[in-house]
């Protein structure tokens, strides 16, 4: 197999080639790379199966300060020892020679390794020899090994006839005569298959191919843009063209002129956004102006009020733009489409924004058909990659019959309630002389792009949150 | 919407002869969206246009129809009964209409009475636009002295309020009772307030605010007195007719209560004729039904339907007021006949469908700020003052804002798109550079009443961005895609560095500006890094 390595990977076998093992400091030395090259050469070889790496720990051992002190002077009980090897003495005696806290260990250390012995009269206590020249306890010989620098540590754990020496080596790490040093240390070796590289044969001009790469960020169009731009396109090859009209509308075309009366609750400030000193002076012509305060008093029983008609607010439905172009061409046919922005004073949460897009079909026609919406529906649900549709009865205050749709969305293994549709009321076109059967639907663009990208948090389309912005993937 | 809870169990013992995963299944084509089910209840969203479906009676009315169980108009049997109520003049100025029915030999469990209540809170909310247009008093027949006055009082006068075990005035009811507080503005300008007193003197009602204790209804009660005050005698009446309907069937026996005084008479709560031409319907449907066919949709809506030649004779009850026209009708058709069984089809015309202009030169637009490396970013159109004005170290004065926001964050239309932008890579810091953003956004301004302008933002931050690099941009995305050759003239901007800022003229007149960013509201945004950009105004530019 060919192979491709990259410099700082040959700088690293040829060293190991000249010694076998060696650690991550000696490779740093030899190399003259830096620490961080080495860290990550030895990675990129371990991974091609070129480099071994054992971590090893080794544990030294020296005496500390007190400890060599010791070492000269001996331990307490070597010390008591010396002493009675003049003949045995007193308790008081003893103590004279020894500090206290020493005469307390040597009296306890050397009666453990049956130095010495302890008689008891009626005045004094006195201790002697037992035998002359005690031999060395396993501490002393601790001390001795770590001093001459052949202490072993291991073998103490396993060797069963060492157990004395173990025991002697913890009193004297318990009492900070022995320190210990840990060192952790890499060891790096080439495994077989990189022995047979022979870096100089290889053509310098070759590049790792298989290595990684800095990630590159195409720049693009916004997700959400993206499902927008893709049903206007559904909508322009359903034969529908667009037309576009302000965010800012006259209570007139958002609310009156769909009569939506004006004590009605979607009409309050908790759900409408009102500007704030902001009146249009002239709302629509006067005829209608005329005709919808009529359709009011006789369909609702109140008295409209043109005032109320001029409070500007954010449009809460494209629906304001469909009818006053309605309103305005008096069509006998016709297949438009309104989408944008549109507002609810809503609490900003997971499921609700308080500014989201929304699309609205219209079609005029003396023939058409509360079946042909319900067509229309399922062909733009189709050309959107939703295929399964079904229909359920609900209530639209301007329409009239008004249906909803369901879609089945496989990911989250249920149906989805979407687009709302119906045949707008005759309250509401006759008095804008809109004579003929007008099929309405449409709904937020928002839900159907959260299925596409499989969000479960509509506000994550306006975070602009670029790691996601950089790399959202549509999943239908 | 409002929602309703269906205890399964029960439900099913209203409609009768049928199973629970029929019923659970039905409940959409009445209109019910399902909001939560478990094994025990079902939770339902009701449309404010049924108020009828705000309990399991009204609901189990519907099921009975579409699952075929009974058909038709139920008829509301109201028996003429001896109960006067007399409204004095003085009601006129505050609260006009009165009206009320007397419903005999019932019985009242706990959860009747929850669905009753429910009910009332749902007709308060709805039709009587949180009591302001009428309220409903539910009464205790068997504690009232018959007749009844509905007069006025000062607001000195007292009684004990439901709920409460003492006396209290009518002020002190407004001031310190929850539901003084929250509907007294009803009351607010007026002198004498609105109460129901029975023959003895005692007081029955304070509309709209609350009953007396006296009346109190508890499971035990078997006669009770509706009454309903409202500003209009229509709105009296269908909230009147809801809970009618209701309370017979749950049971109850109707009895008319005789009204007089003031402009006030007996309600007749009679059903209204409607005629539903065939043609219309099957015209409007798309579908070829018989008139047959369409009566016994019509009767599966719980609507009488007499076919007569070529049109349908119809018969709603009162409390269908959402019933205005034959379009309403056709609905009923649609769901009696079943949506499931309208086959969908495509309309017969065709048109051909085109692209708006704007939208046109606006994708164009975007397609060439893409290719040039930039991200697309979307912001809010409604932007908080912090980041608009006082971020960009700017002071406010003549913006446009909206009353009473539910959010901090977006309370004022933004009048430029730059202050967003700056704000979405304050967020963005961590991610890797360099970062290239434009949106492309609607802008307002005060003007007779509001002007809308389309702007271009466009905004590159990385440790060499410069005010070249963002001019070539800004020339080479309207070159290119609207062979608009622009220059750049030395000025000077509150957002930009001195000297490092110019305005953008185009066919000689100002349409933007662009430069650096100045590194005080850098540093407020947190960035690290020179910030270049412009910001310049469309309309006007690539469209008209």
């Amino acid at each position: 197999m060919s192979q491709v390595l990259h410099p700082i990977e040959k700088k690293i076998i040829n060293a190991l080639k000249e010694t076998e093992k060696l650690s991550t400091d000696e490779l740093e030395k030899k190399t003259e790379l830096s620490s961080d090259q080495i860290r990550r050469g030895i990675e990129w070889l371990k991974l091609k199966g070129l480099a071994d790496v054992s971590e090893s720990q080794e544990t030294k051992h020296h005496l500390s300060s007190a400890g060599s002190e010791v070492l000269k002077g001996g331990l307490p009980e070597r010390k008591l020892v010396n002493l009675l090897k003049d003949g045995p003495k007193t308790f008081d005696e003893a103590k004279q020679s020894l500090s206290e806290s020493d005469f307390h260990a040597a009296i306890a250390n050397a009666k453990r390794n049956d130095w010495i012995t302890i008689e008891k009269g009626d005045s004094t206590t006195k201790i002697s020899l037992k035998a002359n020249d005690p031999s060395q306890s396993s501490e002393e010989k601790v001390l001795q090994e770590i001093n001459q620098g052949n202490f072993d540590q291991n073998t103490l754990y396993h060797d069963k006839n060492q157990h004395e020496k173990l025991v002697g080596y913890f009193r004297l790490k318990k009492l900070g005569l022995i320190e210990e040093i840990v060192n952790k240390s890499k060891t790096i070796s080439l495994t077989e298959k990189a022995k047979d590289i022979d870096t100089s044969q290889m053509d310098i001009a070759e590049i790792d191919v298989v290595a990684a790469v800095p990630a590159t960020f195409v720049a693009r169009t916004h997700p959400l843009k993206e499902v927008i731009n893709e049903i206007r396109e559904v909508f322009t090859s359903l034969g529908f063209s667009e037309v576009l009209g302000n965010f800012t509308q006259p209570s007139f075309w958002n609310f009156d002129a769909l009569f939506t009366p004006q004590d009605h609750p979607a009409r309050e400030m908790q759900d409408t956004f009102y500007i704030k000193d902001s009146t249009a002076d002239k709302v629509a012509t006067p005829s209608q102006i005329r005709q919808v305060a009529r359709s009011h008093k006789l369909g609702w029983r109140y008295n409209w009020n043109i005032e109320e008609a001029k409070r500007m607010v954010l449009r809460t439905h494209t629906t304001c733009v469909t009818i006053k172009y309605l309103a305005d061409q008096k069509p006998d046919e016709a297949r438009i489409f309104s989408l944008g922005r549109v507002f609810r004073n809503e609490k900003v949460s997971y499921k609700h924004l308080a500014e989201f897009n929304q699309v609205e079909g219209i079609v005029v026609g003396k023939d058409v058909t509360l079946r042909d919406l319900m067509g229309l529906q399922q062909e733009f649900y189709k050309k959107m990659g939703l295929p399964k549709v079904k229909f359920w009865p609900t209530f639209f205050p301007y329409t009239e019959p008004s249906l909803q749709s369901m879609v089945y969305n496989e990911r989250l293994g249920k149906w989805v309630e979407l687009f709302g549709m119906g045949i707008f009321r005759h309250e509401v076109t006759k008095p804008l002389g809109i004579t003929k059967p007008v099929l309405a639907w449409g709904g937020g663009i928002e839900r159907i792009a959260m299925l596409k990208y499989g969000l479960d948090d509509v506000r994550e389309f306006y975070n602009n949150n670029l790691g996601w912005l950089r790399t959202a993937i549509q999943c239908l | 919407m409002p929602v309703v809870t269906l205890y399964l169990d029960r439900l099913q013992r209203l409609v009768g002869k049928t199973n629970r995963e029929k019923i659970i299944s039905t409940l959409p084509f009445l209109g019910l969206d399902i909001e939560e089910q478990t094994d025990e209840y079902i939770r339902v969203e009701y449309s404010p246009n049924r108020p009828d479906y705000a309990t399991d009676f009204g609901i189990a009315a519907g099921l009975q129809g579409l699952l075929g169980i009974k058909k038709g108009l139920a008829k509301l049997d109201v028996k003429r009964g001896q109960y006067q109520l007399k409204a004095d003049q003085s009601v006129r100025k505050i609260r006009p209409y009165i009206t009320a029915i007397v419903a005999k030999n019932g019985t009242l469990d706990d959860e009747t009475i929850r669905q009753l209540i429910t009910l009332q809170e749902d007709l308060h909310f709805g039709i009587g636009r949180n009591r302001k247009k009428s309220s409903i008093g539910i009464h205790d027949l068997d504690k009232i002295e018959f007749p009844l006055r509905y007069t006025t009082t000062a607001k000195e006068h007292r009684f004990v309020p439901l709920g409460s075990e003492t006396e209290n005035s009518i002020s002190e009811i407004l001031q310190n009772t929850e539901v003084g507080l929250q509907y007294g503005n009803l009351l607010e300008h007026a002198e004498v307030v609105p109460v129901i007193l029975d023959a003895k003197g005692n007081t029955i009602s304070f509309p709209p605010i609350i009953n007396s204790a006296l009346t109190t209804v508890s499971s035990s009660t078997k006669n009770l007195l509706v009454e309903v005050t409202a500003t209009d005698k229509n709105t009296a009446e269908d909230t009147l007719a809801v809970v009618a309907a209701t309370l017979q069937n749950a049971g109850f026996l109707l009895t008319s209560v005789q009204i007089s005084g003031a402009g006030n008479t007996t309600p007749s709560l009679k059903t209204k004729k409607m005629s539903l031409g065939v043609e219309l319907a099957n015209k409007i449907l798309g579908l070829k039904l018989p008139s047959s066919v369409i009566s016994a949709a019509l009767k599966k809506c719980r609507l009488d339907a007499l076919p007569k030649k070529n049109k349908i004779s119809c018969t709603i009850p009162r409390f269908r007021f959402d019933i205005l026209g034959p379009m309403d009708l056709i609905e009923e058709v649609a769901l009696g006949y079943g949506i499931e069984n309208l086959k969908p089809t495509l309309p017969q015309s065709s048109a051909v469908g085109q692209k708006n202009i704007v939208t046109k030169q606006l994708d164009l637009l975007g397609k060439i700020m893409v290719g040039l490396g930039f991200t697309e970013a979307l912001n809010s159109s409604l932007v908080s003052k912090n980041v608009q004005y006082d971020m960009i170290n700017r002071d406010s004065f003549g913006f446009l804002q909206v009353v009473e926001s539910k959010s901090q964050e977006h309370t004022i239309l933004r009048d430029m798109l730059l202050p967003s932008m700056l704000d979405t890579l304050s967020r963005n810091v961590h991610e890797q550079f360099p970062q290239k953003l434009f949106e492309i956004g609607t802008v307002f301004s005060a003007d007779d009443p509001i002007k809308e302008e389309i702007s271009l933002c466009c905004i590159s931050v990385h440790k060499d961005a410069n005010y070249s690099e963002i001019k070539s941009i800004l020339q080479s995305a309207l070159k290119t895609g609207f062979n608009i050759e622009c220059q750049t003239s030395t000025s000077t901007n509150f957002c930009f560095t001195k000297g490092k800022t110019a305005d953008v003229i185009a066919n000689n007149s100002k349409v933007g500006t662009i430069g650096e960013i100045d590194s005080a509201i850098v540093e407020n945004f947190k960035i690290r890094m020179p910030v270049v950009a412009f910001e310049i105004k469309l309309s006007g530019l690539i469209f008209n």
